[in-house]
């Protein structure tokens, strides 16, 4: 097999040379030619070199460019960045803040229920004379069934707290997206406003989004039954 | 040895309301002496300048998260044996996994209940 060194020479020889070159000296160089390069004539000849692979690719991703910059001018992309994705995380932030009043509001009135049942404990337990010892216990039974029904509801606020986490999630998505189009619309000269985040802007942004990673949906994270398996074994 | 109803629990999380059930679950199960936190650092402030017996502790929180708090808590002198639960959203098993090796005593996951909680501590500071 011939080598890259060896065809140089043969090259370098036929270069100096003044006479007739012998037709055997031009089989062997076209052999050895052949023999390294072989593979890449043929790709030539069937259209299939890395090159004009790359420069279809290139062709493709500038069609997609210019589409993609076509559909952003002709969706307003200018309004959904710079108004509808800020409005939706505003009524987002509201839906929380919402939520979190009305809990508010309802725990407090569990507290004043709780506080109203043990008021109303202990004077029926000082009453002179003292109630029925049947009925008293009569008593304390519907006032247990009651705090346990105020636990209930305690537990049920939990919502707040993890509907709460997912808004923000979504939140801080769409803040991600509406920055993220912002720079699209400038680099395809759709808009002149200048989004460049500064590094500590980007820092804190993934900081938060790392932060509110939100709790895991239904199916997605351990339920407490599996995660007491897996306590069991660790633990 | 029956558990002291009067010990000094910290509760932090950086929900208000959250903050607000596990006190009232806490209360309802009779424990009276608990005191609040809204993230890591000023939890690990409380626990520096109180003699705490519980900590009971979410996950994810700003300035100090609970996981670096419980690591902090772990490598103190004062808190390196305390009972720690953590109370949080994030049930992937890597993060539960990370939290026994961290040394955390317990772990409930978000949306709890008050029969959740009362099995946790029982398990963390004996039967009440």
């Amino acid at each position: 097999m011939t080598d890259v060194n060896q065809l140089q020479s043969q090259l370098a020889s036929l270069e100096n040379t003044t006479e007739a070159i012998p037709a055997e000296q031009v089989r062997e160089l076209v052999s050895s030619i052949r023999d390294l390069f072989g593979d890449r004539i043929d790709q030539q000849a069937n259209g299939n070199s890395g090159d004009q692979h790359l420069f279809a690719e290139l062709g493709e991703l500038a069609k997609f460019i210019n589409t993609a910059k076509k559909e952003l001018r002709d969706a307003e992309s200018g309004k959904l960045a710079e108004q509808e994705i800020p409005d939706a995380s505003v009524q987002l932030d509201e839906i929380i803040k919402m939520t979190e009043q009305a809990t508010t509001r309802i725990m407090d009135c569990c507290e004043r229920l709780q506080a109203t049942q043990n008021r109303l404990r202990d004077r029926l337990l000082s009453a002179e004379p003292p109630l029925d010892p049947e009925l008293m216990a009569g008593v304390d039974d519907a006032l247990m069934e009651n705090e346990t029904s105020v636990t209930q509801i305690f537990e049920a606020c939990n919502f707040q707290d993890v509907t709460g986490q997912r808004i923000q999630k979504v939140v801080k998505t769409l803040q991600e997206i509406e920055r993220q189009v912002l720079r699209m619309l400038v680099v395809f000269g759709l808009n002149q406003k200048d989004t460049t985040l500064d590094d500590s802007t980007r820092e804190a942004l993934v900081h938060d989004a790392e932060l509110l990673n939100g709790p895991a949906l239904p199916g997605q994270g351990l339920e407490q039954d599996d995660i007491d398996a897996l306590l069991s074994k660790l633990l | 040895m029956a558990v002291d109803k009067n010990m000094r629990i910290l509760v932090i999380d950086d929900f208000q309301t959250m903050r607000r059930i596990i006190i009232n679950l806490l209360r309802q199960l009779g424990f009276t002496n608990i005191t609040e936190a809204d993230d890591g650092t000023t939890g690990w402030e409380k626990l520096e300048a109180e003699d705490i017996d519980l900590i009971i502790s979410d996950w994810n929180m700003p300035q100090m998260t609970g996981f670096d708090l419980l690591k902090k808590v772990r490598a103190s002198e004062k808190y390196k044996t305390s009972p720690f639960i953590m109370v949080t959203a994030e049930g992937k098993r890597e993060n539960v996994i990370a939290a026994v090796q961290a040394g955390v005593s317990n772990y409930v996951v978000k949306p709890f209940n008050a029969a959740t909680l009362k099995e946790k501590l029982s398990k963390v500071i004996g039967d009440f």
